[in-house]
């Protein structure tokens, strides 16, 4: 045991000593939020260009409420009061007669202005769409532009249609707008969890108010943080692995230490430097959102299963990193190997949303059942607010311990065989038949 | 040499296949204390096969092998410095942090103390805190060196310890392994260097094919030879040495010949025929070199021989 703690401090003082390391541990959050924060710092970034419209109003009801409503979005939306900046595009509408004889002429015309720039697009609003009747076929509105797949001014102008469109149905119906006006609000549904009783005062809650923040950003982020615990540490023993193997010093430490020393080693080195990093992350995390007044959703009975499941998903990852790492002869060997070896890890990320979405359905049970994805899959459900059964958990458990146990034995198997192996390509068949019979 | 009780190594009867190729085949060999052993064999011819299986890193298919009279184990090997013919060091780690962690998986004692004695010793305090990747290559094989030595072990295993080096860092090699001969620690060393084995070795084994085929002092090798060498130097060309009647082999050195004389030859006959066609300036009658004998059982012929054997 003394060997293996001796190896597994070189190992982690090598990993944790390293600028590589340091600048890792601040760069990779940024780099797994980094759309998040992309979304947050760019959502006002927008280009605030003029927007100039041409309408053709077959209706003649509509372009008049259109151009209204456009004004009013231009005095109130366009400006930021606070700073005085321009931080939306105007939209600069007029109204262009309708050419019944020869539309498409008249199109063509109108998207030669917006290729040429003199136009930003043009709306065709077919007469029919106030009262389509049966055959919607028929009524359309029409919103030309050089990309509308994308364009924000579409969406607009469609909730600026239909809700004048509304009005004057109800107009033509010969309803009095005034005497139905909350006929247009909108009302919210509010979520919320299931009440308990207070043991204590015997008071029964309100229910806790279901936020995003709680139903996915948390869980979501708990998986990540396992996640970037599980790639700090497993795909570096790979390579470390193959660099020992290739630069002989494999065999100078084999002279000293038994070949499952060596793993051992280095798993424990692994564990060690997850350690380090979830320290710094779930530590710095709870500061950082106790801070900001959002305790209350930081779930801390998932803590222990958190750490439970990382330290035997590292043991389990790291275990195979470093037995296909000692089958390597070469750099690119191990860069065809990397991504096979990581994939069961990164796996429940192709699956997380239908898991967060609906923790307690059978595919998510079943599938956080399987033991390479358990450890990130199970925390994930735990992290929401369901309450997971807890003989899941402890199942789950069980079986990751069984596949711990069953990769460390099969890994050491092909480590013994391989770490002295030069030349030999790490061939699937190979690595089956080493881990077979040794 | 049979596996006596008080040896430092004991091999019996041990055998290793990889697939259908056999390394190593029932060899039996016997390390006695204090010595310095000298292991000889053409490559691939199942060395460093062997120095594997002493050192636990490979496991015999069949036979026994004793350390210091016990089995082998984890204590066992603790005992004993290696270091392998494919060897390499931490790049980025500092010389004197790298020994001390060598040494600490060895669970040697006054690692610190023993780490700078032995820099001092090959010359080499002034690079203890620069990182392994500043060192030249010599300089490396000489850390490396240490490694294997600096706790103090009873029994040194070296696979090819002058492979690479220069001749001033071969001295100092030879140097520090007769140093540990008169420390009473036991020294194996594989080597390709016959003179050196020559020199340095109390006692010799030569495996050939996985099996042993030399194995004693180098006088007790040499007297199973008779005198049928003969060592010339002559003036100008020695190309008609071949032709002369009685000769066997001619090894030309250029400035000097070695004969293979026939068990039914006359050196003095010879030395009169040369005499006959150029002049003599040397002149001895002699038993084979180390390395004569190696060639002899290795060499071009011998494993024609073999394989003439096989086919037969």
């Amino acid at each position: 045991m003394r060997k293996i703690l001796r190896f597994a401090g070189r190992e982690y003082r090598a990993a944790v000593k390293t600028k590589g390391f340091i600048i890792g541990l601040l760069i990779a959050p940024l780099l797994m939020s980094g759309s998040v924060i992309a979304i947050i710092l760019l959502k006002d970034r927008v280009d605030t260009t003029d927007r100039r419209i041409a309408i053709i109003d077959q209706t003649e009801r509509m372009a008049p409420e259109l151009l209204r409503r456009a004004e009013l979005h231009n005095t109130y939306s366009v400006i930021d009061t606070a700073t005085g900046e321009k931080v939306r595009p105007r939209y600069l509408f007029h109204v262009v007669e309708t050419d019944t004889a020869r539309s498409s002429d008249q199109y063509l015309r109108l998207s030669d202005s917006v290729r040429s720039g003199a136009l930003y697009g043009f709306l065709v609003i077919d007469s029919n769409i106030v009262h389509p009747g049966a055959d919607l076929d028929r009524a359309y509105v029409t919103y030309y532009a050089r990309n509308t797949a994308l364009d924000d001014l579409r969406n607009w102008i469609s909730s600026q249609v239909n809700m004048h469109l509304r009005e004057l149905r109800l107009q033509d119906a010969g309803v009095d707008r005034s005497a139905v006006e909350d006929l247009f609000v909108w009302m919210r549904v509010e979520g919320r969890g299931l009440l308990t009783r207070d043991a204590k005062t015997g008071d029964i809650d309100a229910g806790r108010e279901a936020t995003p923040v709680e139903a996915i950003i948390v869980p979501i982020g708990i998986m990540m943080i396992m996640l970037l615990m599980i790639m700090m540490s497993a795909p570096g023993m790979l390579h470390s692995v193959m660099e020992e193997k290739t630069q002989r010093i494999a065999e100078v430490l084999l002279g000293s230490i038994r070949p499952f020393e060596f793993m051992a080693g280095k798993i424990v080195g692994g564990i060690a430097v997850s350690l380090t990093t979830s320290a710094v992350y779930i530590l710095g995390g709870i500061i950082a959102v106790t801070y900001l007044g959002y305790e209350e959703y930081i779930p801390f009975h998932v803590l222990p299963w958190f750490l439970v499941y990382m330290l035997l998903a590292v043991i389990m990852f790291g275990a195979m990193s470093a037995a296909l790492g000692s089958t390597c002869s070469e750099a690119k060997d191990a860069q065809s190997l990397s991504f096979p070896t990581m994939l069961p890890a990164i796996f429940p990320m192709f699956v997380y949303l239908p898991v967060v979405k609906e923790p307690m359905s059978d595919f998510s049970t079943w599938i956080s059942l399987i033991p390479p994805f358990t450890p990130l899959l199970m925390t994930l459900r735990m992290s929401t607010p369901e309450s997971i059964p807890l003989w899941q958990p402890v199942v789950g458990l069980f079986g990751v311990l069984l596949c711990t146990l069953l990769f460390v034995w099969a890994g050491g198997r092909i480590f013994r065989v391989a770490i002295l192996m030069q030349g030999t390509p790490p061939k699937f068949a190979n690595i089956l038949r080493w881990a077979l019979r040794g | 040499m049979t596996s006596t009780p008080d040896a430092a190594v004991s091999l019996t009867g041990v055998t290793k296949t990889f697939g259908k190729h056999v390394a190593v085949d029932d060899l039996v060999l016997s390390v006695p204390r204090g010595s310095v052993y000298g292991f000889i064999g053409p490559n691939g011819s199942g060395k460093t096969t062997t120095l594997r299986m002493i050192m636990n890193i490979l496991y015999p298919d069949s036979g026994t092998i004793r350390v210091f009279g016990a089995p082998l184990s984890p204590a066992a090997c603790d005992r004993i410095g290696y270091m392998p013919e494919e060897r390499g060091l931490y790049r980025r780690m500092k010389v004197r942090e790298l020994l001390v962690f060598l040494a600490g998986l060895k669970n040697g004692t006054d690692i610190r103390r023993s780490v700078d004695d032995w820099l001092a010793r090959l010359d080499l305090s002034d690079w203890a805190d620069k990182k392994v990747e500043t060192l030249s290559k010599g300089m490396s094989q000489k850390v490396q060196f240490i490694a294997t030595v600096v706790f103090q072990p009873d029994l040194v295993i070296l696979d090819e310890p002058f492979a690479g080096l220069d001749p001033v860092n071969t001295e100092v090699m030879k140097d520090a392994i007769l140093e540990l001969r008169r420390r009473g620690t036991t020294v194996l060393f594989s080597t390709h260097d016959m003179s050196m084995a020559e020199r340095m070795c109390d006692f010799v084994c030569m495996i050939f094919r996985g099996s042993k085929v030399l194995d004693g002092t180098l006088n007790d090798i040499r007297d199973t030879y008779a005198l049928d060498t003969v060592r010339l130097r002559i003036a100008g060309d020695g190309a008609f040495l071949g032709s002369l009647h009685g000769v066997d082999h001619v090894n030309d050195y250029g400035r000097m010949q070695e004969l293979r004389i026939d068990a039914a030859a006359d050196p003095q006959e010879i030395l009169r025929a040369v005499m006959l066609q150029t002049t003599v300036e040397q002149f001895e009658v002699v038993k084979p070199s180390l390395h004569d004998i190696f060639v002899r059982i290795a060499g071009p012929a011998a494993k024609k021989a073999v394989q003439e054997g096989a086919h037969a």
